[in-house]
C-alpha cells in the first residue's frame, strides 16, 4: 500500500511538473514576438489600419493609425526603440473631431519637423482637412498637441468651407519624404487639384497640370509620393483610373515644373512610394499598377525638362527610368496572387538595417493559411541583381477579410527599418520587426 | 408341490449356509484368541497372555485356554492362581490325553508350594529365636525366607493346541497316537507301532487338547465305513480341526487363505465369480484335495490368483499380498452450484448441486487439480489421487472479489486518458504552428492559438493527472482482492465401495465333488455335522489347521 501511494505521488509530481513545462511554452514563444499587434482605441469606432504615417525625430519614432477617412480619427502610438513598442496609443485625438473640425484623409503624412505658425516642431502629422479655432485648411497636430491649419489653394479652401458648412467631408490625400524637413504634397481628388508645401514653409504652391492631359478622374490624387533627390524633390501624382502618373519637380523653392506623365498597365498609379535603394543615392520612384511594381530611378526622373507634353510615356521609354519591375509571388502560407490587390499599398524601407531598402508590396486580399483576403506583405529586395522576393509577411491570427496591406509605412527603429501595416477590414495595424533577410536583428529577442 | 418343495430346499440351504458361517467364524474367533495368547507369551508378556486365554476360556470353554492361563500363572511364580486353572482344566476335561501329566505338575506344583510355605514357617520361627537372642545379647542371624520352587520346563512349545476332530457321520471311534520316536513310522492295522503311544480313544467329535507333538489319527471302521487315517503336526498355541468324511475314503485338505486386507473377497476354482464367494479373508475350510484355482479379490487392490495344489489331508495357509490398483478416485463436491473439474488440464467432468458428488478417477500420484466455477475464483492445485482409494475433497469456491469499481476507473481513466492524448496533441500542434510562425516572423504576441494550446497543455496535464491517478487506482483495484483464495478440504481415504458387501452366504466351490463335500459337511451347526445321504461303505477325513 505505501509503494502504491510513492507511485501515485511520484506519477503525479512527474504530471504537474510536465504540466508546468507544457503550457509555459507557449508563454515564452509568445513573448518577444515577430509581430506586435497595437491596441485599437475605443474611441475609435471607425475602422482602424485605413491609413498609417511615421515620422522620427532625435530616435524617437511614431505611428500615426487612421480609421475611416472622414468618419472617424487617427491614433498616435509611440514605437520607440528596438524591440518595445508602446501598443496603446498615447494621443487619440488626432482628427477626432473633438475641439476642432477635421475631416480624417486617406493618407496621412508625417514630420520629423515640421514648419508652424510660429515655429518650428518636431514629430507632427497632417492628418486632414478642418478647422483649428477659426482658420480653415490642412489640419496638422504635433506631438506636444498643438493644432493648426496650412492654408490651401482657393479652390481647395472653397472646397473645404463648403464640405465644413453642408457636413460633407472631402478627401484631401498628402505625402510627405522622409527627410527631416519634407516636403508636403497634397491633392484634391474632386478638383483634380494638387499643391505642395516646400520645406519648412507653410504656404502652398499649387502644382500645374498642362492642359490636354487627360487627369478628369476621381482617382486623381489617391496615390502620392514626394521623392527626395539630389538638387530637389520629385512630386509624383497618380491618376490610376487613367492608368497614369503625373511628374513635377521642385528644387526646393516655392517653384515647380510638369515634368511628365507616366502612362503603364491598368491601375497605373494605384499607389506611389519613394526610398533610396542604393547608399549615397536619391529616392527612387515604386509604382504599382493592378498587377505589376515598378521601380524607377527618381534621378532620371529628376533630370526630366520641364514639359507641357499632354502625352503619357512608360517608364521604360525613358532613358534609365525603369531600372526593375516585378509582380506578385505567393509561398506556401500566402496564396492566390491574381486576385490579391498586389500593390494596393506601397512601401520602402531599410528593413535589414543595411542601407538599401526594400519594398514592401501589400496585397490585402491574399489568402493566408486558407484564410481569404486576410491579407499578406510581400517584401522585395532590390539591388543591382534585380528583384527578389524575400519574404511575405501576414499575421499568424489572422482572419479572413483582415485585409492586411491596405497601408503601410516603415517606422524607422534604432538603426533600421521595421514594417507598420494596417489591416482595416478587422481593425488590425501591426508591426512587423523581423525578416528573412540576413541581419544583425536576426537574433534579436524577437526575431531568434 | 414342486414350487413348495423348492421353497422348503432354498430355505433349507439358508439355513445351513448360516449354520456353516456360523460356525466357522467361531472357530476363526477361538484361532484368534489363540494366537493372540500364544503370541504373548513368546513375547513374555505372560500376564497378558494369561489375560487373553482366560477371556478366551470364558467366550469358548475349551480346556486348552485353562492349561494354557495355568502356564502363563506359573510363569509369573503365582502358584495358586496356576495350580487353580490346571486343577480346573483336569475337571473340566477328565479325559484328557495328558491328564496324568497334568496331575503331575499339580502335585509338583503342590509340592514346591508346600516345600516354600514349610520353609516360611521355619524362617519365621527363626526369626522369632533370632529375636530372642538379640534380647540375650546373643547375635545369631536370622536366614531369609526360602524362594518358591517351582517346576521348570515350560518353552514356547508349552502351549497346548485345541484339536476339534469331527467325522462324517458322527459317532466314528477313533484313537489319537503319539509319536514318541522322531524316525516311527505307523502302520494301519498292525498288532503294534514302536515309537507311538496312544494318547486318545473316544468318539468323534472330539474336542481334545494336545501337547505340541506328531500324531496320528486313526478313525476306526464304523458301521459300513472303512477305518481311515491321517498324520496330524499339533503346534502350540493353535486351533486344529481334523474332519473326516467316511462316505469318500479321502482326506479333504485344508485351506487357509489369509492377506493383509482383511475382508478380501475369496473364490475357490470360480474365476469368473459366477457363484457366490467362498469367503472373506482370513478365512480357512475344508477343500479337496488336488488343485485348486484361488481368486482373492478386495476393493481397490489388484485381484490375487493363484493355483494351489493340495495332497489330500493335507493344510496349506495361503498368505496373500495384496497390492492397492494404480488408480483411485477423487470424490468432489462443493457449495458452489456448479464446477468443472480438471485433471493435469484434461476435463473430468461437471459437479453441479444438489448431485451426488463427482468421483473422478484417475491414475494415482501427483497431477494438477483444476476446479472452476463461475463467479468463483478457479483453484488450482496439486492433489495426491490414492492409490485404490476414494479420497473425498470438497471445495470451498470463493467468489471472485468484484471489480466494477476497477472497471470503471480504468475506463474513465482511458476516457481522461484519450482525452489528455488529443488535447496534448493539439497543443503541440498549435505549439508547431506558432512556431513556425515564429520562424517565418509572422507570430504576434495575442494569436489565439497561444492562448488555446495553453488551455490544451493544461487539459491535457490535467488529463494525464486525472488518468494517472485512476490508473493507479483501477490497477490497485484490479490488483487488491482481499478475500482468500479457492481451496479444497481433503476429508478422509476411504475404501472403494464393496458391491459384494451386502452378499449371500457363500456356498461351496462349485467343483462337483466339492460341492457335494460341502453339502454333507454344511448340514450341521458349528463344529458338529450331520449324517449325509451318501452311505458309501469308506469314510473320509476333513481336517484343518488353525
Amino acid at each position: 500500500m505505501r509503494a502504491c501511494s510513492l507511485q501515485l505521488s511520484l506519477l503525479g509530481g512527474l504530471a504537474f511538473f510536465a504540466s508546468a513545462c507544457s503550457w509555459s511554452r507557449f508563454d515564452d514563444i509568445t513573448k518577444n514576438s515577430p509581430v506586435v499587434l497595437l491596441e485599437k482605441p475605443g474611441s475609435m469606432n471607425g475602422g482602424f489600419g485605413v491609413s498609417l504615417s511615421t515620422a522620427s525625430h532625435e530616435g524617437q519614432t511614431e505611428l500615426l493609425v487612421g480609421g475611416t477617412v472622414n468618419v472617424s480619427g487617427a491614433a498616435l502610438y509611440e514605437i520607440g526603440q528596438e524591440g518595445a513598442p508602446g501598443t496603446t496609443a498615447i494621443d487619440t485625438d488626432y482628427c477626432s473631431g473633438h475641439g476642432s473640425i477635421c475631416s480624417l484623409s486617406s493618407l496621412t503624412a508625417g514630420f520629423a519637423n515640421a514648419s508652424g505658425p510660429d515655429r518650428t516642431r518636431p514629430l507632427c502629422f497632417a492628418v486632414g482637412s478642418g478647422a483649428v479655432t477659426t482658420k480653415q485648411g490642412l489640419v496638422m497636430r504635433c506631438q506636444d498637441f498643438t493644432e493648426y491649419t496650412l492654408s490651401m489653394p482657393q479652390v481647395a479652401q472653397d472646397q473645404l468651407a463648403a464640405s465644413i458648412a453642408q457636413d460633407q467631408p472631402r478627401d484631401f490625400p498628402m505625402a510627405t519624404d522622409r527627410s527631416d524637413d519634407p516636403v508636403l504634397l497634397a491633392s484634391l481628388p474632386e478638383k483634380h487639384l494638387a499643391w505642395f508645401y516646400p520645406a519648412k514653409s507653410t504656404e502652398f504652391s499649387e502644382l500645374l497640370v498642362p492642359s490636354g492631359v487627360d487627369v478628369a478622374d476621381p482617382s486623381f490624387g489617391q496615390s502620392l509620393a514626394v521623392l527626395n533627390v539630389e538638387g530637389g524633390r520629385v512630386l509624383a501624382l497618380g491618376v490610376p483610373g487613367k492608368s497614369r502618373v503625373l511628374l513635377w519637380k521642385t528644387d526646393g523653392s516655392a517653384a515647380s515644373s510638369y515634368i511628365g506623365c507616366l502612362a503603364g498597365a491598368s491601375g497605373m498609379g494605384r499607389a506611389l512610394a519613394g526610398g533610396a535603394f542604393r547608399i549615397d543615392t536619391g529616392d527612387d520612384l515604386v509604382v504599382s499598377d493592378d498587377s505589376h511594381v515598378q521601380w524607377i530611378e527618381g534621378t532620371t526622373l529628376f533630370a526630366l525638362p520641364e514639359t507641357s507634353s499632354s502625352e503619357c510615356v512608360l517608364s521604360g521609354t525613358i532613358p534609365g527610368a525603369l531600372i526593375d519591375w516585378f509582380d506578385c509571388g505567393s509561398t506556401q502560407n500566402v496564396a492566390e496572387c491574381e486576385k490579391s490587390e498586389f500593390g494596393a499599398a506601397l512601401a520602402v524601407g531599410d528593413l535589414d538595417g543595411n542601407g538599401d531598402n526594400e519594398v514592401i508590396v501589400g496585397a490585402p486580399k491574399m489568402t493566408v493559411n486558407g484564410k481569404e483576403s486576410a491579407g499578406a506583405l510581400l517584401v522585395y529586395d532590390v539591388n543591382t541583381l534585380g528583384v527578389t522576393l524575400v519574404d511575405t509577411k501576414f499575421i499568424s491570427s489572422a482572419e479572413a477579410g483582415d485585409e492586411l496591406g491596405r497601408s503601410i509605412v516603415t517606422p524607422h527603429v534604432g538603426k533600421r527599418d521595421i514594417i507598420a501595416a494596417g489591416a482595416p477590414g478587422h481593425g488590425k495595424a501591426a508591426l512587423f520587426y523581423c525578416s528573412s533577410l540576413p541581419s544583425s536583428y536576426a537574433d534579436s529577442a524577437r526575431c531568434r | 408341490m414342486l414350487l413348495l418343495l423348492a421353497l422348503l430346499a432354498a430355505l433349507a440351504t439358508g439355513a445351513w449356509a448360516q449354520g456353516k458361517d456360523a460356525s466357522g467364524k467361531r472357530l476363526e474367533a477361538i484361532r484368534s484368541e489363540m494366537d493372540r495368547g500364544q503370541g504373548l507369551y513368546l513375547a513374555g508378556n505372560y500376564a497378558g497372555a494369561a489375560e487373553v486365554f482366560e477371556s478366551g476360556y470364558a467366550a469358548y470353554p475349551y480346556s486348552a485356554f485353562l492349561f494354557n492361563a495355568g502356564v502363563c500363572y506359573q510363569k509369573q511364580n503365582d502358584v495358586d492362581r496356576a495350580l487353580a486353572k490346571f486343577n480346573e482344566y483336569v475337571k473340566v476335561d477328565p479325559n484328557a490325553p495328558d491328564l496324568d501329566k497334568v496331575k503331575q505338575r499339580i502335585a509338583a506344583l503342590e509340592a514346591a508350594k508346600a516345600t516354600a510355605q514349610a520353609a516360611a514357617a521355619a524362617a519365621a520361627a527363626a526369626v522369632v529365636d533370632a529375636g530372642a537372642g538379640a534380647d540375650a545379647g546373643v547375635d545369631a542371624g536370622a536366614p531369609p525366607p526360602p524362594a518358591l520352587v517351582l517346576p521348570s520346563g515350560d518353552d514356547q512349545n508349552s502351549m497346548k493346541s485345541l484339536v476339534v476332530i469331527e467325522t462324517e457321520p458322527d459317532g466314528a471311534p477313533l484313537r489319537i497316537y503319539q509319536r514318541l520316536d522322531p524316525n516311527a513310522h505307523f502302520t494301519l492295522g498292525a498288532a503294534a507301532n514302536p515309537g507311538w503311544q496312544e494318547v486318545v480313544a473316544t468318539r468323534a467329535p472330539a474336542n481334545l487338547t494336545l501337547d505340541v507333538g506328531q500324531y496320528h489319527v486313526v478313525v476306526e471302521k464304523f458301521r459300513d465305513f472303512n477305518a481311515s487315517e491321517a498324520d496330524m503336526a499339533v503346534s502350540p498355541g493353535h486351533v486344529h480341526q481334523l474332519k473326516a468324511n467316511l462316505s469318500q475314503g479321502k482326506f479333504m485338505a485344508f485351506l487357509r487363505v489369509t492377506s493383509n486386507v482383511i475382508g478380501a473377497h475369496i473364490w475357490i476354482d470360480d474365476k469368473k465369480k459366477e457363484h457366490p464367494l467362498w469367503g472373506d479373508t482370513p478365512h480357512g475350510e475344508l477343500v479337496p484335495g488336488g488343485k485348486h484355482d484361488v481368486l482373492v479379490e478386495a476393493p481397490g487392490f489388484e485381484p490375487f490368483l493363484s493355483s494351489v495344489d493340495f495332497e489330500h489331508g493335507e493344510q496349506k495357509e495361503l498368505e496373500v499380498r495384496m497390492v492397492r490398483v494404480n488408480y483411485g478416485v477423487l470424490r468432489i463436491d462443493s457449495a458452489a452450484p456448479e464446477l468443472k473439474i480438471r485433471l493435469d488440464e484434461q476435463p473430468k467432468g461437471t459437479w453441479r448441486s444438489g448431485q451426488e458428488p463427482l468421483d473422478v478417477q484417475f491414475e494415482s500420484g501427483n497431477h494438477k487439480l483444476t476446479i472452476e466455477s463461475e463467479g468463483r475464483k478457479t483453484f488450482e492445485g496439486a492433489i495426491v489421487v490414492p492409490r485404490g482409494q476414494i479420497l473425498p475433497i470438497h471445495a470451498k469456491m470463493i467468489p471472485k472479489y468484484p471489480r466494477g469499481p476497477a472497471w470503471t476507473q480504468a475506463i474513465i481513466g482511458a476516457a481522461f486518458l484519450g482525452g489528455a492524448i488529443y488535447a496534448g496533441v493539439e497543443s503541440n500542434h498549435s505549439y508547431n504552428e506558432l512556431q513556425t510562425d515564429r520562424r517565418n516572423g509572422s507570430l504576434d504576441g495575442s494569436d489565439s492559438r497561444a492562448t488555446r494550446g495553453k488551455w490544451f497543455a493544461i487539459g491535457a496535464d490535467a488529463g494525464f493527472v486525472v488518468a494517472g491517478v485512476l490508473g493507479g487506482l483501477a490497477t490497485y483495484n484490479f490488483i487488491k482482492d482481499p478475500l482468500p483464495e479457492s481451496s479444497v478440504s481433503q476429508g478422509k481415504l476411504l475404501e472403494f465401495e464393496d458391491p459384494l458387501q451386502a452378499r449371500p452366504v457363500a456356498w461351496r466351490a462349485p467343483r462337483k465333488g466339492l460341492q457335494q463335500d460341502v453339502a454333507a459337511a454344511e448340514s450341521g451347526l458349528g463344529l458338529q455335522f450331520t449324517p449325509s445321504a451318501s452311505s458309501t461303505g469308506g469314510g473320509l477325513f476333513f481336517g484343518g489347521k488353525f
